[in-house]
């Protein structure tokens, strides 16, 4: 769920990047020398949302942000990103998404990004759920390592997480554990 | 068994279901959880563990804030929307709480209920087990806040009314019923419709009965009720309520009670029919004797 954010912020990166890089510059006649895996566009400081139909459903921050054309690829440290469900998808119930990750690493035109360092996922709802690295790839959300979460009536962990994007299904796999909390008598 | 059911530990307390399983997929939409492979389930001294289970959310409904809890709100969402109101255990199920053990194929946890019911399959019904008791049937139900138990088709083996001094192999008393029901609290287990008592080659039939128990789970009585109808080879008798004192293992039959032995037929204010001699001793007997049939008879007193 925390990275359906990642997917998000890719998804609202990728125009922001496409007009801020502007007509493509060809590296022969550059003035400048740079080195070999410099980005074409580096960003300090940056804030950013994404509309639709007139409405905010995803804004973000990050310390810094590279973006290379080739490959579309983002490379963003210490970002944050909101996303505010559509009302009627299955994320909604959870209200309000908020994520940050230390390391984010992305190829927009693939749908292709890894969030990794303190991944933490919180929501309105009072759920939460940290990683060490979780890997988004087109509504695919995977996370190979331990996935700790927790919310109002549950908490559990896990060695893996398999979920697509929009929250209609979470899976946690590998070993799973915790707690539910079950409803009282009538 | 029943007598070790009837005596068995404390009731459930209330607190969070802890869980492990080697999956977890949450369906938002359906309000469910699935869990899947190795699954337990675990809540104090409840311990339940299967193969796959679904925890099932309790429908929404309007929150009510719940006091001395600052945050939360009762009520309101856990993983799926709301908390935990059933988990349906599927595959090779075990159950254990206290000394008691059960077994089947599916189980069905009610928190609200607080019910927990296992079902099996003809081959292999439900089984609970306490110490070497064992009770089966076809649907076992055990109350989670008390130590009570409702079996849907028992079979069950009165291990506890075999003190028998002296006997190397003591005579087991089996019961059948469509349905039985433990009392903990009243130490009854009591039998309804179509029961079926057999120890030895005595088989006593009757609508109903009831099971009572001492304080150290020693059967004390069985009393059957709704007309009783007993057969031990050719002999058999009738009576409106029969009791059977397993001490001394005899059966007293009240209620226009009658003998039917061969030609014979005797009625009497009570009959008293003890199963191992098969001696009978009828209280004001009348009835028709034919001492004829029994001229070839051995042993006839």
């Amino acid at each position: 769920m925390g990275s359906q954010t990642v997917r998000a912020v890719l998804g609202l990166l990728s125009p922001c990047l496409a007009s801020a890089c502007g007509t493509p510059v060809n590296p022969t006649v550059s003035a400048i020398s740079t080195q070999v895996d410099a980005p074409d566009l580096s960003l300090h400081g940056v804030a950013f949302a994404r509309l639709s139909e007139g409405q905010v459903v995803a804004r973000g921050t990050a310390d810094r942000l590279d973006y290379r054309r080739a490959g579309g690829r983002v490379v963003a440290s210490h970002g944050a990103g909101v996303v505010y469900p559509l009302p009627g998808t299955s994320l909604a119930q959870f209200g309000t998404v908020r994520f940050v990750a230390n390391d984010v690493d992305g190829e927009v035109p693939n749908r292709r990004g890894t969030a990794s360092g303190n991944v933490r996922m919180e929501t309105t709802r009072g759920d939460s759920a940290t990683t060490e690295r979780i890997e988004c790839e087109g509504d695919l959300l995977r996370s190979n390592v331990p996935v700790a979460a927790k919310g109002p009536g549950y908490r559990v962990e896990a060695n893996g997480l398999l979920a697509k994007t929009d929250g209609s299904s979470i899976k946690l796999t590998q070993g799973v554990k915790g707690q539910l909390d079950v409803e009282g008598r009538r | 068994m029943i007598a070790a059911l009837l005596f068995a530990t404390a009731a459930l307390p209330s607190g969070p279901i802890d869980f492990k399983a080697r999956d977890m997929r949450i369906d938002p939409q359906e309000r469910r959880v699935f869990l899947e492979g190795d699954v337990q389930l675990a809540r104090d001294d409840l311990k339940v563990t299967g193969q796959h289970a679904v925890a099932e959310y309790a429908k929404a409904r309007p929150a009510a804030r719940t006091k001395g809890r600052g945050k939360g709100v009762r009520g309101e969402a856990g993983i799926g929307g709301q908390t935990v109101e059933r988990f349906i255990v599927k595959g090779n199920v075990h159950v254990e709480r206290g000394t008691r053990t059960a077994d089947g194929e599916q189980g069905v946890v009610d928190v609200p209920g607080q019910t927990l019911v296992l079902t099996g399959t003809p081959e292999s019904p439900p089984v609970v087990r306490d110490g070497s008791e064992t009770l089966s049937g076809d649907r076992i139900l055990l109350r989670l806040d008390s130590e009570d138990v409702d079996v849907i088709r028992p079979r069950v083996v009165l291990k506890r009314s075999l003190a028998e001094e002296g006997s190397a192999r003591p005579t087991p008393v089996k019961v059948e019923a469509e349905h039985l029901v433990l009392l903990k609290a009243k130490q009854l287990a009591r039998f309804n419709d179509d029961v079926v008592l057999r120890r030895g080659d005595a088989v006593a039939r009757s609508p109903r009965m009831e099971a009572r128990y001492d304080a150290d789970g020693q059967l004390t009585r069985l009393e059957l009720r709704g007309g009783v109808d007993v057969r031990q080879g050719d002999r058999r008798a009738t009576g409106q309520s029969a009791d059977y004192d397993p001490h001394a293992r005899t059966l007293v039959l009240l209620g226009d009670p009658k003998l039917y032995d061969q030609g014979d037929v005797l009625t009497g204010d009570r009959i008293d029919l003890a199963l191992d001699s098969k001696e009978v001793r009828v209280e004001r007997a009348r009835g028709r004797l034919r001492p004829e049939i029994h001229r070839d008879e051995k042993g006839l007193q």
